[in-house]
Formats: structure tokens, C-alpha cells, sequence
């Protein structure tokens, strides 16, 4: 079965000015093992395509016109409320951009990491290494067990330790790893990473990009990688969606589509990154330049 | 040589404790020298709280420097006095790093291009008319247009804010720039534009730029030498094509190591699927 299959997604949000319609019909499969780099610019609509995947959109303002999202083949749209707390955290998980903001600062990094494992816990013991009817204590103990070795996973050193230490007091990079052990204590089947690496230093950004890398390899859970850094998806991803004003211009795996665009707006954004080989004054920005976009 | 930084250090004292007592200090920079010619590009590239801001700052006196020097032209800029030191400023200009916290939201566009026209009326001293005309004339030169003049910064994208912050920091024709991350905010294609901008601008108007910046891609296209900091030290300096294509401590072959490629073959993570 299709780990993720969005069909013909059509988004709409509302403000002052009256309705806007935000995606145009996106279509984007992915299955186990891959990792789907999802580039565009600013406002092209990458991170409301991610954020629909997990329904976090509110309705209003936002409005789905038409499409679906079906996740292991249920329709996440149609889903209930309950349903939809139970699949995220615990099948979708979700890493945003800025570490810093997206951690509680008055909370220890442990009582936020086991209030996520106790919620993919409570929904399926099997995840804190339990069976059905454990008691309340006994799911508190494995869910610390669980985000220790979680922190441990993604290089945090000395995690026993740490875990007990307030978010300011871990680096940016190492907030960063904190995000995505909290994304993976549910051990999910899709993970969704919004610019996950966008607010950090490159060296701290490839160590990141490797511990993604690894835990497909070791996992086989799919990825929606969402960036606008053409680098690291040429780097991470095997398969790349190029999104221009709420379309899918062009997809395909990462060696086709960043080797041999098809579509002249994708040329453009290679383009305009600087190489080793651009003389200075050579670099093409995309001034003025309207994609094709195919109905 | 236009600036000239000598063995310049910077000690932030630590955290008070108790009533008498001082934290353990933080050396944010250690040691550091480095000369800028006229008319080129030099580049600064370091990860956060490397120290590239401190030393745009000590340049700019505003942090008082521990030890070292900073000579501009052969003054040192740490001992003019006050009105030297604002005569100077109008020759020493900054772009900053972000383009939606760097602009007054409640100044027109003119007003904001036109107050260091202002502040610098001894040395600039145009009439209200005239700078109205220099604020248009610059508007022009980064790429907008006369329409814009009197509109809020909230009506333009993050390129269109930092040509904006290009045109104040040119306003007073000053010679020397400090672009502190001019680009890292912006998408990679507004990136290039605002690039070419700057490249354009340096061989017309014959500005030296000091250019601060993670991104090496980004310092190898536009600056002609390029010094690499580590946590307040100079790990190496030297011609850009020198530094990059051969780089001699490991520090910088780390970071060049760490630059995501555009080229998808040159993956390290697909060289072990393939080996």
C-alpha cells in the first residue's frame, strides 16, 4: 500500500481580502524508503501542503475545495478528530523549522519528550516496549526509558543526564536533534520535516541531514522533506517536487529532475545557486520570469 | 589598504555573581588581523557565534575592543573623537542581515532611505528638494522605482526591503560597505538577484565590501579573498579560489565538506549506496 498518496489537492485560505486558493491541484505519492525533497520559494506553498498531510490547517480560514490525502488508505481529510490525534505523533511525525520556538522554555527536554511518548503509549503500548493493560507507573518508567534512548539516537551525549535540562541550555543544533527525537518516540511511518535544517550552521545541518538519512535506512519510513535549499535535497532526498504558486511544476527522482530539468522554471532555480564554476556577474536570478504551467 | 585590523581582541566579562564577584569572561575575538584593499571583495566566513558580527561591530566602534587596533585609511578608528568618528561613519556604511527587522515600519520609504542624508547634512548638506531627488535617484540604482517612494516597508518582499537597506546604506556615498548576511534571508533566486545588485553596484560606484556570510557558495561567487573564523580565531586567510580549492587547516575543509552540493551525484550518502 501507498504510504502517502495526495490526489489532487485543492487548498483555499481565507483573509481580509476574501478567498484565495492557495494549492492547485497537487498530486505527490510516496512510499516506504523514499525521501521526497519538496523545494520552492517563498509562498510557494510547500509547508501547506506538509501541514495538510497532518491536518493541522484550521478550517476556517482554511477550506479544502476538492483532493484527498490518503494516508496507508485512509482518507486524512475524512478523518475524526480522534483519529487525527491518534495518527499524529504516533504515524505522522512532524519536525518545523525554528528548534527554538517550537520547545516549551519552561519545561524540562525529558517532561516534553515523555509527554509525547506517553501519548503514542497510551494509543499503542507497543511502542514504550509494553502489551496491552500496562499499569500507569509502568508506562511512566518506559516512556522515560524510551526518551533517553531516543536523545541517545540522535547524538545528544551524556542523554541520561541531559534529559533533565531546560531547552535554552542545549545549543540550536542540538534543540534541532531534540525535535526530531520527540518526531520519532511514536515511531512513525511518515515522517514530515519542514525546513528542519534552515535555522542551522552547515556543519551542524549535514549531521542532521545524515541522521535522517539514517533513520530511513534503518526504519524504511518515508519523508516529506520540505526546503528551499536545492543543496540538501540534492544531498538527502531520492526523489525531489518542484512547487512554483501552489503547483507541482515538475517531480521525479532527484537524478532526473536536478540533472535533466524538463521545466524551465526548475533550470531557473539551478541557476540562480552559485557553483564553483559561476564567474561573478554570471548568476541568473529569476526576475520577471513566469513558469509554464502545464492545466 | 583601506581597513586595516590588527591583533584585535574582545573579552565580554562574564555574568555578575554575588555582589563582588564576575563570571568566567568570554573572548568573542582573539587575536585577529586582517587587511582589506580598496575595491575589493573580502569575505568573512564563520558558523554562529563565530564572532563575524563582534567584528563588524568593533569596525563600526561600537564595542569598545580589548585589545588591537582598527586603522581606516590610516586613522585608528578606536581613537577618533566624536566628530571624526561621525564624519567617518558617512564613509563607513552597513547592510544588515534582516531585511524585515532593519527597516522602521513607520517610515515611508523616502524618509528611510533619507535619514542618513539627515544625520549627514554637514557632510552630504542637500536641501529637503534635493534629497527628495538622491532618495529617487538611489531607488533607481537598487532597482525600484519611483512609485515606491512613498509607501511602508510592509508592502514589499524580503528582496525588495533589503535593496531598500542597500539604497539607505549607499544614500551618503560612502566608500567602504559592510554587508553583514545580506542574502540569508531571502529565497535563492531573490538571492542572486540581490547579488548581481551588489556586484553591479561595486564596478560602478567603486566600493570595497566587507562580506559576512555562512554560506561559502555565496563568498566564493562574489568576494575576491575570503578569511575563515572559528570561534573568535582566524582559522586561514587568502584568495578565495587559494582557500577553497585547497584549503590547509581542517577546520575549512570541514565546513567546505559540509556545504550541501547542488549536484546530486556528488551526495555522500548516495556514494555509500553505490560503494
Amino acid at each position: 500500500m501507498t504510504l502517502l498518496d495526495i490526489k489532487n489537492l485543492n487548498l483555499a485560505m481565507t483573509s481580509y481580502e476574501g478567498e484565495t486558493q492557495i494549492l492547485h491541484g497537487i498530486d505527490l505519492k510516496i512510499e516506504r524508503g523514499e525521501i521526497w525533497g519538496m523545494v520552492g520559494e517563498t509562498g510557494s506553498g510547500k509547508s501547506l501542503t506538509g501541514l495538510s498531510v497532518s491536518r493541522l490547517i484550521p478550517s476556517p480560514p482554511g477550506r479544502y475545495l476538492a483532493g484527498s490525502i490518503e494516508f496507508q488508505g485512509r482518507d486524512v481529510l475524512k478523518a475524526t478528530d480522534k483519529d487525527m490525534r491518534a495518527l499524529r505523533g504516533r504515524h505522522i511525525g512532524m519536525i518545523f523549522q525554528d528548534p527554538t520556538t517550537n520547545l516549551n522554555p519552561a519545561f524540562r527536554i525529558g517532561t516534553q519528550l515523555v509527554d509525547v511518548a506517553l501519548h503514542a503509549g497510551s494509543a499503542d503500548p507497543s511502542v514504550l516496549g509494553l502489551v496491552k493493560g500496562a499499569s500507569r507507573s509502568e508506562l511512566k518508567k518506559a516512556a522515560r526509558r524510551v526518551a533517553v534512548d531516543m536523545l541517545d539516537k540522535v547524538g545528544i551525549p551524556k542523554a541520561t543526564e541531559r534529559i533533565d535540562d531546560y531547552p535554552h541550555q542545549f545549543s540550536g543544533g542540538m534543540r534541532q536533534r531534540v525535535l526530531i527525537a520527540m518526531a520519532m518516540i511514536g515511531k512513525p511511518d511518515l515522517l514530515i520535516a519542514d525546513e528542519p535544517t534552515t535555522a542551522l550552521d552547515v556543519s551542524v545541518q549535514a549531521q542532521i541531514l545524515r541522521l535522517i538519512h539514517d533513520l530511513v535506512q534503518e526504519r524504511n519510513i518515508g519523508v516529506l522533506l520540505i526546503t528551499h535549499n536545492l543543496g540538501v535535497v540534492a544531498q538527502v532526498s531520492s526523489h525531489v517536487a518542484v512547487m512554483y504558486r501552489g503547483r507541482i511544476l515538475e517531480a521525479g527522482p532527484v537524478g532526473d529532475v536536478l540533472k535533466r530539468p524538463k521545466n524551465s522554471y526548475t533550470q531557473a532555480l539551478l541557476n540562480s545557486v552559485p557553483t564553483t564554476h559561476t564567474k561573478r556577474g554570471e548568476l541568473k536570478g529569476l526576475n520577471g520570469l513566469v513558469p509554464e504551467v502545464s492545466a | 589598504m583601506t581597513l586595516d585590523i590588527q591583533n584585535v581582541s574582545k573579552t565580554f566579562s562574564g555574568p555578575r555573581q554575588g555582589f563582588f564577584g564576575r563570571g568566567e569572561s568570554f573572548s568573542a575575538l582573539d587575536g585577529v588581523s586582517l587587511s582589506i584593499k580598496k575595491g575589493a571583495s573580502f569575505g568573512l566566513v564563520g558558523e554562529s557565534g563565530s564572532g563575524k558580527t563582534t567584528l563588524t561591530r568593533c569596525v563600526l566602534r561600537l564595542e569598545t575592543l580589548s585589545a588591537g587596533s582598527i586603522l581606516y585609511d590610516g586613522a585608528d578608528i578606536h581613537k577618533l573623537t566624536p566628530l571624526q568618528m561621525r564624519r567617518l561613519r558617512s564613509r563607513l556604511q552597513i547592510v544588515f542581515q534582516d531585511p524585515y527587522a532593519s527597516l522602521d515600519p513607520r517610515m515611508t520609504v523616502h524618509d528611510i532611505v533619507a535619514e542618513p542624508l539627515v544625520i549627514h547634512s554637514d557632510v552630504v548638506n542637500l536641501n529637503a528638494h534635493q534629497r527628495t531627488e538622491r532618495v529617487l535617484e538611489l531607488l533607481l540604482q537598487v532597482g525600484l522605482r519611483s512609485e515606491h517612494l512613498f509607501r511602508y516597508p510592509h508592502e514589499f518582499s524580503g528582496g525588495q526591503r533589503q535593496r531598500i537597506g542597500i539604497a539607505r546604506a549607499l544614500a551618503v556615498r560612502p566608500e567602504f560597505l559592510i554587508l553583514d548576511e545580506p542574502t540569508s534571508a531571502l529565497d535563492v533566486s531573490v538571492q542572486a538577484d540581490v547579488l548581481n545588485l551588489l556586484h553591479r553596484l561595486q564596478q560602478e560606484l567603486g566600493l570595497t565590501y566587507f562580506f559576512i556570510s555562512h554560506d561559502l557558495g555565496v563568498i566564493r561567487y562574489i568576494c575576491d579573498d575570503v578569511a575563515v573564523i572559528y570561534r573568535g580565531k582566524l582559522v586561514e586567510q587568502g584568495p578565495v579560489a587559494d582557500i577553497f580549492d585547497n584549503p590547509q587547516s581542517d577546520y575549512t575543509r570541514m565546513l567546505l565538506n559540509a556545504m550541501p552540493d547542488p549536484d546530486p551525484d556528488l551526495s555522500p550518502f548516495r556514494k555509500v549506496e553505490v560503494g
